[in-house]
């Protein structure tokens, strides 16, 4: 599986996009934050957030005797870059070539 | 909604760019690669300071460094001085930490933090502000065409 196969597996799934959501929120929270705020097993969340650290969407790093968990948004803006621009480009200049069609006819 | 205060006061930014540690850290304390992705700035590493410099020669950025291993990691200080408002916050601290990986890819990890009393500067860098930089870093890196 590629970078990119990886972050779009780590998307699909409403736990782990709510995990994001969370972090986004309020970034830097450990394991047990994040536990009493989903309904689910502390095993449950943990292997959650391994999928989304081996899509580099969450990082974690150690702060004292904590382990602190950051929504990491680079992932998300490497595929936008790589994919969405491609695509919301091409409609653009779709548009304007319809555009220029219309009016030339016009 | 996103306001201000909402604004994390610490920030972890992380991508694999296939680049050897070596070449990630000239990327980052070299100003010919700098105004290729920093914001067209001219950042420049000497005696111990971190200056940036924009388009026009303005200075845009003074800051103390405080500690470099090349080419493993780089922390300095971050106050920005392009604008006024921003420019009164108190310094914030930015770590670059550059990892060796498998198959000519390194991890480089951007933490900027001490931002509980720089809301601004929080803010305007945040999301797309670190973002562009580190997407037009590992594009130029990858491949020797800046970010378009």
């Amino acid at each position: 599986m590629n970078d990119d196969d990886l972050v779009f597996r780590a998307l699909a799934d409403p736990t782990r996009r709510l995990l994001l959501d969370r972090l986004f929120e309020r970034d830097g929270r450990t394991l047990t934050e994040l536990e009493s705020e989903i309904e689910m097993t502390r095993f449950g969340v943990m292997k959650h957030l391994r999928i989304l650290e081996e899509a580099g969407l969450v990082v974690s790093r150690k702060a004292g005797r904590n382990r602190l968990h950051y929504l990491n948004p680079v992932p998300i803006r490497l595929i936008h870059d790589r994919w969405i621009d491609k695509y919301t480009e091409h409609r653009v200049s779709a548009l304007a070539e319809l555009k220029t069609q219309l009016e030339e006819t016009a | 909604m996103t306001t201000i205060t909402d604004v994390q006061t610490t920030q972890v930014y992380q991508l694999f760019i296939k680049a050897t540690p070596e070449q990630i850290w000239e990327a980052i304390i070299n100003p010919e690669f700098t105004q290729k992705y920093f914001y067209a700035s001219r950042i420049e590493f000497a005696d111990g300071r971190r200056r940036s410099f924009g388009p026009n020669g303005e200075l845009w950025g003074d800051e103390a460094i405080l500690e470099q291993d090349p080419p493993r990691k780089l922390v300095h200080e971050w106050r920005s001085l392009y604008d006024p408002e921003v420019a009164e916050e108190p310094a914030s601290r930015v770590t670059w930490e550059i990892e060796p990986g498998e198959d000519g890819a390194s991890l480089l990890t951007v933490v900027h933090d001490r931002l509980e009393g720089a809301p601004k500067t929080a803010a305007g860098v945040a999301g797309v502000g670190w973002m562009r930089v580190l997407s037009g870093l590992k594009t130029l890196l990858e491949t020797g065409e800046p970010l378009a």
